[in-house]
């Protein structure tokens, strides 16, 4: 391939491209933030690197792609651009341009040139928030490996050859993507074998909708090739397809595994496994006899027999698959569950959010009226009212075992690609929580659990140094604690290194110098934005997501994310959601004429403010609680409530993640059931406040964010100590 | 471009041409199944056909199941080379049960 | 009958770079410069696959696939988008507009090719 005159328009376009942004550069100041400029310049930076990589300069890729992420950060305003920056840019600019020349020239920048790019890339960084690595390859070697040691496990099926299982989905067509395409692709790397076409699953002409896709392959294959090349194969349609890859020589098991998942009858895909040569008709035998004996009773349905009598020939299976076949029918369980739209449960929940409020607010006009049969009436009604809630409640709940074993696998694909022997250990699976609650946990899971595999369980010789096992342990747990759930991720591994987190976490201005930190809020540092601990960044947790995001996610579910670590021993990464998201228990409380509702679980106690801590308010920050010291904070200072303090004011003690705190009130009004309304977005950044509630009355309560408040409190006895008078 | 017909008393004889894909999925499901509706024996001549996907071959395979369920006799017959590669590569030429005559290719 | 790719890129060594491997592959290729460019080449001729840039001047390229899948002719056109690491939230609109596959730049001629023949061989 000639490449000469492809790299002279390389050439010239690299360098119209930065006299534009050159132009662009200069005029951004006065044009104020103008997205058209800032876009100009932000593509003639990306349009070099992509260029340049065509021709491997990665010189050039490795240094604009630098500058590029900084001018992404711009044009998404997460930063503001200003002179310095701009010197900067020009700087970066004009240094592009020299590696453009050396491009030119044909030559390799000098031992000068990189130092230029090293130094002008640590300024950029200073932007970014985060010291660059350069991406690393993916591990291909390590994929290797792992399929050797599992080949020489033994215990696998006969054959030398791959299995691949695939599903399309309903809209590849629609997408313009050819399931065929991709298996006359595997025939550029490798032969396929056998090729049968699951014909059952697609309906006939009369039922088909001509531009879905219906296609099921099970392909056995020939290559050399690696998993990875198999799995690139489907890139592009993985979202959307269910695929299987199986090595050569897997265990009988895993083709067990395979046969359940799959939507088709059992003895059908064993047979086109058999058909396929995968499986021999004896190791078959010995999958569905392993079947049978699990457990797992989520059996199919059968279905299309009729269609499927006519169409498949009939099998080579012996009597003996027959026997088992027979077996396993009737154990088949009946199925005593029903499928209900998630949508009217949501309806209904929402509507029994608005009865709570109603049976409320006829229980207050009971208590008024003063007539006691209808205040019992109310009561009743009440309770009931209370019991439908919290049974409807219930009905979202789901167990998060279904969450916690999609990791199997995932700990077991990355162990593979990372080279580490890790064991997923699970306890607390039956533990329940709400179905939104859970669809939106999993990614921030999955994440710490990479993370926990990537950084914290070191690989198996420094282990061994360590007097470690060589296996790593990773486990998840869940249990519920005082109207949470818990999600705890734990490793055995290395450990956070306090005095490196907290080093960077200094280089990067997240903290002062000199500030003095307890181990908890070192460890805690990793959630902030932009930090990064591994040396490193390999493909797993590299870019992307860092640990600020998944803080972000918890705290937008109402939860919260902390972290123990013990150098040497292993970090457990502990969440802590609300079981719900959509009713609370409160307790009402007035300070002036405003109601504000704290969440009942959270409450411990309620005492009067005693004279003698009310007297030493002005002196120190905290009450004697039975002796023992407690921060508090004053609702009506806090939120600025008009009028004096009443005589006698209440003390509510609250608890939230292991700390104590006060919130000074006037009245106590007791306790309440409430639907929480998301606050308007001019709220959003009023501190303390989680959202609000209509009151029966029909006045408008705010419910406080007492994560929040707590935090506060105990923030500021740590910036100023105890001030014990 | 598409069908040439052929009638014949109890059967129906025709030819998809040119582009058996995505694009005329709609447009050929129709015809096709109006002609299994309407007899009882169909033979279908694929031997101009240009171009064939996953969705002309899906198209063949629920054609074949229609009638299949319907216990009419459906064939297809006169292969195009780019249908037989399709069927050898997912290899249904036992599912459809045809008789695929491979002609030597006509060079000009 | 070659397979006729459209490759859609404001950088013009970028096109070429893509046309001499692909061409070299045995594919025909067209190019244009950005979306209004390619917009305009789509004539209702057979178009095997896209390759398309996404910010481009004048018409970026997640605008022009979802003009282009407006179109009868290339409502089923598979689609490979070009885009930075750093694009997460255009990937998402770009798979909303039918682009589902996508090759990070930079990337080397031999990369795109393996990403071209899993959608269509020569």
């Amino acid at each position: 391939m000639n490449l000469d005159e492809a790299l002279k328009t390389f050439i010239i376009e690299s360098r119209e491209l930065l006299e534009q942004m050159e132009d662009a550069l200069l005029r951004i100041e006065q044009a104020e933030h103008d997205p058209e400029i800032i876009n100009a310049i932000f593509r003639a930076a990306h349009t070099i690197k992509g260029s340049a990589g065509l021709f491997g300069l990665e010189y050039i890729v490795a240094f604009t792609h630098v500058a590029e992420s900084v001018l992404d950060k711009v044009r998404s305003n997460e930063l503001q651009i200003e002179s310095e920056l701009v010197a900067l840019l020009l700087t970066a600019r004009d240094h592009i341009g020299a590696l453009v020349d050396h491009a030119a020239q044909g030559e390799e920048p000098g031992e000068d040139s990189h130092q230029h790019s090293r130094k002008l890339i640590e300024q950029l960084n200073i932007y970014l928030g985060h010291k660059h690595a350069a991406p690393t390859a993916v591990a291909g070697t390590l994929v290797e490996q792992s399929h050797k040691v599992e080949r020489e496990k033994g215990e696998g099926v006969e054959t030398d050859n791959w299995h691949i299982s695939l599903r399309f989905g309903t809209d590849v067509l629609r997408n313009g993507m050819d399931p065929l395409s991709f298996i006359r692709y595997l025939n550029t790397f490798g032969k396929t074998i056998n090729v049968v076409t699951m014909v059952e699953t697609v309906p006939p002409l009369s039922q088909l909708d001509p531009e879905s896709c219906y296609l099921g392959f099970e392909i056995s294959f020939q290559t050399d090739a690696d998993k990875a090349a198999i799995e690139g194969a489907f890139e592009f349609v993985r979202d959307d397809c269910q695929i299987r890859i199986m090595p050569p020589h897997s265990k009988v098991a895993e083709y067990v595994d395979m046969i359940r998942d799959l939507p088709e009858k059992e003895m059908r895909l064993g047979e086109i496994l058999v058909q396929c040569g995968t499986l021999t008709a004896v190791e078959l035998e010995q999958a569905l006899r392993r079947q049978a004996q699990s457990e797992s009773s989520a059996k199919r349905p059968l279905g299309e027999a009729l269609l499927e009598q006519k169409v498949v020939s009939p099998a080579v299976v012996n009597a003996a698959l027959e026997k088992q076949k027979q077996v396993k029918d009737s154990k088949t369980a009946e199925n005593s569950l029903i499928r209900v739209d998630a949508d009217k449960l949501d309806q209904l929940i929402n509507l029994i959010g608005e009865l709570t409020i109603a049976s409320a607010g006829t229980a207050l006009v009971a208590q008024r009226a003063g007539i006691s049969e209808l205040q019992e009436a109310a009561s009743t009604l009440s309770r009931l009212v209370e019991e439908v809630r919290d049974c409807a409640l219930t009905l979202r709940m789901v167990q998060i075992g279904a969450t916690f074993n999609r990791f199997q696998r995932v700990v077991r694909d990355v162990s593979k690609e990372l080279g580490k022997d890790i064991e997923l250990v699970i306890s607390g699976a039956e533990t329940e929580l709400d179905k939104t609650v859970v669809e939106k946990i999993g990614d921030p899971l999955t994440h710490l659990v990479r993370n926990s595999m990537d950084h914290g369980i070191e690989p198996a010789d420094v282990r061994i140094a360590n007097g470690k096992p060589a296996k790593g342990t990773l486990h998840l747990n869940a249990f519920h604690d005082s109207g949470s759930i818990v999600i705890e991720v734990s490793d055995d591994g290395g450990g956070l290194k306090k005095d490196k987190i907290l080093k960077k976490a200094i280089e990067r201005g997240l903290v002062p110098a000199d500030a003095s930190l307890s181990d908890k809020e070192i460890f805690n540092l990793i959630f902030e934005a932009g930090f990064s601990t591994a040396d490193v960044v390999s493909n797993l947790s590299g870019r992307g997501v860092g640990m600020d995001v998944v803080r972000r996610n918890i705290t937008a579910l109402r939860g919260s994310i902390d972290l123990d670590s013990e150098e040497g021993r292993g970090t457990t990464i502990r969440i802590r959601l609300p079981l719900t998201l959509a009713i609370i228990d409160g307790f009402l409380v007035g300070v002036g004429k405003s109601s504000f509702v704290i969440p009942l679980d959270l409450v411990v106690e309620c005492i009067e403010l005693s004279d003698e801590d009310r007297r030493a308010a002005n002196e120190r920050n905290y009450l004697s609680l039975r002796g023992q010291v407690l921060p508090y904070m004053r609702l009506r200072d806090m939120f600025d409530v008009s009028g004096e303090p009443v005589r006698r004011e209440n003390v509510v003690v609250v608890q939230y993640g292991g700390t104590r705190a006060g919130l000074v009130v006037d009245t106590l009004q007791g306790e309440f059931q409430t639907v929480i309304k998301p606050l308007g977005r001019i709220f959003s950044n009023v501190n303390g406040i989680g959202g609000s509630t209509i009151l029966g009355s029909g006045e408008v309560a705010l419910i406080l964010d007492v994560p929040r408040l707590v935090q506060q409190v105990s923030a500021q006895v740590e910036k100023n100590g105890l001030e014990v008078a | 471009m598409s069908t040439q017909d052929k009638s014949q008393e109890a059967g129906a004889h025709f030819a998809i041409e040119g582009d058996l894909t995505i694009y005329r999925a709609a447009e050929l499901k129709e015809l096709v199944f109006s002609r299994i509706d309407n007899a009882s024996a169909i033979e279908i001549d694929l031997s101009k056909v240009a171009e064939i996907d996953s969705a002309g071959l899906q198209l063949l395979i629920a054609a074949k199941l229609e009638a299949m369920i319907r216990d009419k006799q459906l064939h297809f017959v006169g292969h195009s080379k780019p249908v037989q590669e399709v069927f050898d590569l997912c290899d249904l030429g036992g599912f459809f049960g045809d008789q695929i005559v491979i002609f030597p290719h006509t060079v000009h | 009958m070659a397979k006729t790719i459209l490759v859609v890129d404001d950088s013009a060594s970028l096109r070429q770079v893509v046309s001499i491997a692909l061409k070299g592959a045995g594919y025909d290729v067209i190019e244009a410069c950005d979306g209004k460019d390619a917009l305009g080449k789509l004539d209702g001729s057979k178009i095997h696959l896209i390759i398309s840039d996404v910010n481009m001047p004048n018409m970026d390229g997640i605008t022009f696939v979802t003009e282009a899948k407006k179109k009868a002719e290339y409502k089923f056109t598979p689609v490979i988008m070009l885009t930075t690491e750093a694009g997460e939230d255009k990937k998402q609109a770009g798979q909303a507009a039918g682009a589902k596959a996508w090759v990070v730049k930079p990337f080397q001629p031999a990369q795109m090719l393996t990403a071209v023949s899993k959608l269509v061989l020569p």
